[in-house]
């Protein structure tokens, strides 16, 4: 039986070390599940206070499900379930110079689509999916974050791709 | 390799060389790399995690005292119900117990010390338990008999005056300008106008409009009243008529009667006729009666 180097987390470098393995992931997590309205990054830091007031009884290998579920739980308190919409970026840098004005409007057609597709995705299945196409995160990567297997990771992320596409199409 | 596969593994970023060219010869290449490109307009807001961090510590050091706090506070929980619990006890216990009687009403009442008290109609009697070892104090309104048992200082306070005694029976009468004390037994002093009077047993001490009035020995042992009978001995009409309103909780009207001359004589509390006539009757009086109102007249 191993001995673990350290039984808990009060140390401010071990938990300084915790913040920045896991901070950016939670806060894409919770942005990517229920959008930026209630505030994801307020619910990042509450969600490390409460680590740090807890981190006698958090062992380093519990920090990151105890901040995903309390940011989590955060969250769900706030609010009754509602329609979680995607804000589309509009500092988008321009590819294009002289595009015409009947591009244009399809290329807002089309964001405007993709945007509606992706709030009909169920939340998990659009946590993975961003996670891997915007984040630019693998399979393994997001199994380890969500504690799933890799499987049912891939498993959501094709079926979230599959989906956009037939919504889109639909549309 | 079929097109799921390659898809899957373009997904995980995982293609090699060859299979890169499959996925490129794809029928709906374009349509993905589109669909990708119009994905990173939807990327998360910016995470700074340094600036993050150092919002996290300072919520951390402001909130240094919580944890401390934690011990106390269902102890303080507790301490509040116990003085909000003691408080209502001490206000509930150190309340002036208070007596009324209403129109024909009476009542005896027991006190503390196994004192008792009769209240005759229409009278207020006010005291407090939670002092009665210390002083036994009553405020009074209206008409009284005590049988107090021995102990301390007993006073009966009216705003006429006031009566202090050592075990003994007495009656107290206070009405409008009217001030009767009789004691039936024992010793009563009795303070008005900050001059004491001694009473011996039978002696009283009236006062009608501010004059004292001398009376002679009562040879009764109990208030008439206890009888349900009201005696008088020379006293005002006025006084008569005030009482047979209370006891019987009627209105009367005199017309042509002088209300200041002096009647000696009774009525009794069961037989309201039977009472009229006693009180009109020896002046020549007669009497109307109509529901709640009477009018006296000269025959």
């Amino acid at each position: 039986m191993t001995r673990k180097l350290h039984d808990n987390i009060c140390e401010e470098h071990l938990f300084a070390s915790i913040f920045n393995k896991y901070s950016k992931d939670l806060h894409d997590f919770l942005f990517y599940k229920f959008g930026d309205r209630l505030h994801p990054k307020d619910k990042v830091q509450e969600a490390f206070v409460k680590l740090w007031q807890n981190c006698a009884k958090v062992t380093p290998d519990k920090a990151k499900s105890f901040v995903f579920t309390t940011a989590n739980n955060l969250m769900l308190n706030e609010v009754a379930h509602q329609k979680v919409v995607l804000k589309h970026r509009q500092s988008k840098p321009k590819m294009h110079t002289n595009e015409n004005p009947e591009f244009l409007m399809q290329e807002q057609e089309y964001s405007r689509k993709l945007q509606d597709a992706l709030s009909k995705l169920t939340e998990a299945q659009r946590v993975a999916f961003m996670m891997n196409r915007v984040e630019g995160k693998r399979f393994k990567e997001i199994a380890n974050l969500l504690d799933i297997s890799t499987k049912a990771v891939e498993k959501r992320i094709y079926g979230a791709l599959e989906k956009l596409r037939k919504d889109i199409k639909e549309l | 390799m079929n097109r799921e596969k390659l898809i899957s593994k373009w997904l995980d970023n995982n293609l090699t060389d060859d299979e890169l060219l499959a996925f490129k010869a794809l029928e709906d290449y374009d349509h993905l790399m589109k669909l990708n490109r119009e994905l990173q307009g939807f990327k998360a807001d910016d995470f700074d995690s340094r600036k993050e961090f150092n919002k996290v510590l300072s919520a951390i050091k402001s909130d240094k005292s919580k944890p401390k706090s934690h011990w106390y506070q269902p102890l303080l929980r507790v301490a509040a119900i116990l003085v909000i619990g003691f408080g209502i006890y001490y206000y509930a216990t150190t309340l002036d117990t208070t007596i009324s009687t209403d129109f024909a009403q009476r009542t005896t009442i027991e006190l503390p010390d196994a004192s008792s008290v009769a209240l005759n109609a229409k009278s207020t009697l006010v005291y407090n338990k939670k002092g009665w070892k210390k002083e036994r104090d009553v405020e009074l309104i209206g008409e009284a008999f005590f049988k107090v048992s021995k102990g301390s200082t007993f006073s009966v306070i009216t705003t006429t005056g006031t009566v202090t005694v050592y075990g003994t029976e007495f009656n107290v009468k206070q009405r409008d300008n009217y001030y009767e004390v009789i004691c039936y037994e024992g010793l009563v002093g009795v303070t008005y106008k900050s001059h004491e009077t001694k009473l011996n047993p039978g002696d009283s001490f009236l006062i009608i409009d501010g004059k004292q009035i001398a009376k002679e020995k009562e040879i009764r042992t109990t208030p008439s009243w206890l009888n349900n009978e009201s005696r008088f001995n020379s006293i005002p009409y006025k006084a008569v008529i005030a009482e047979f309103e209370r006891q019987y909780g009627v209105s009367i009207t005199l017309l042509g009667i002088d209300s200041t001359q002096i009647f000696t004589g009774g009525f009794s509390h069961d037989n309201i006729d039977l009472a009229l006539q006693s009180i009109t009757l020896p002046l020549h009086l007669t009497y109307s009666k109509e529901n709640n109102s009477i009018i006296l007249k000269r025959e």
